[in-house]
């Protein structure tokens, strides 16, 4: 029955080269894929360094229902990139919880920040309505902890 | 003169080869240098404006986040106060919790406190299961 050696043998014809021509395509397909579904922050960038928390945890909540408000270190309050004072947050925050009643404030503190500009800022909070908040905070290793 | 022309014979395909390589290269180099911004932290829900609840001072435990980070515990009614650091904040809680299930944790901070030590005592009620919290400001 052993055919190959009975000089029968066929000689195949696919080519043994791998087809790399469509490579290219399917390569830019995914950069133009991943490059239009990037979204980009809206804000500038603030230099701040959060607080440090082990129960920190992952918010599932979609962007447009996030108030992001920065402190940094010199006590600057900024929301959609403006300068405010301590006592026009509530002015500022108010209506856009009117617009967004599911809207939820994250507040990006730096960690050396006084606490009394912390409790102002969530009486403000208070006051114009938006009372669930979170601390953005840096998730902490156990480990570091017992360093420290 | 026409014989000697050197013939030329230039392929007429533009070279598609390493074309896949320069698209995977641009890939990864984005898919490595895009960082992306998470949402995260720890969750609060702050009392309504104007809406103050009452409680019986045995439910409350006291923790007042001093300036230098320590942290005075008091227990209720009890004129005891106990200093620690924040990192035991979290088995104080569950033991007091444990003995009391209605406990509320009022946690004080100094207003000259930086804001990290308040973070470090809810942090650590928050790890130990505390859901009843009230964040205030030390008053001297």
């Amino acid at each position: 029955m052993s055919v190959s050696k009975g000089g029968l043998k066929r000689k195949s014809k696919a080519s043994s080269e791998i087809p790399s021509s469509s490579l290219a395509d399917m390569a830019f397909l995914l950069l133009i894929f991943f490059m239009v579904s990037t979204t980009f922050k809206k804000e500038k960038t603030r230099t701040y360094e959060p607080p440090q928390a082990e129960a920190t945890q992952k918010r599932e909540e979609p962007r447009k229902d996030v108030l992001h408000v920065y402190v940094e270190r010199d006590g600057g309050i900024y929301i959609n990139d403006q300068l405010l004072q301590l006592d026009q947050v509530s002015n500022v925050v108010a209506p856009l919880y009117e617009e967004n009643r599911s809207m939820i404030v994250q507040l990006r503190a730096d960690r050396e920040v006084p606490y009394a500009t912390v409790d102002q800022l969530q009486k403000e909070f208070q006051q114009a309505g938006a009372i669930r908040m979170v601390f953005y905070t840096e998730l902490e290793q156990r480990a570091t902890r017992e360093r420290r | 003169m026409a014989l000697m022309r050197k013939k030329n014979k230039p392929s007429g395909d533009i070279p598609t080869s390493s074309m896949a390589d320069i698209a995977f290269l641009l890939l990864i180099f984005f898919l490595v240098t895009t960082v992306f911004d998470e949402e995260k932290g720890l969750e609060i829900v702050l009392p309504e404006q104007d809406s103050e609840v009452e409680v019986s001072q045995k439910n409350v435990i006291h923790l007042m986040v001093q300036v230098d980070g320590l942290v005075a515990v008091k227990r209720g009614e009890s004129p005891q106060v106990q200093r620690v650091r924040s990192q035991e904040i979290g088995s104080i809680w569950r033991q007091a919790a444990a003995a009391n299930p209605n406990l509320i944790a009022a946690v004080k901070t100094a207003p000259a406190a930086p804001y990290r030590y308040m973070i470090d005592v809810l942090d650590q009620l928050q790890g130990a299961g505390a859901d009843k919290i009230s964040l205030q400001v030390l008053e001297e």
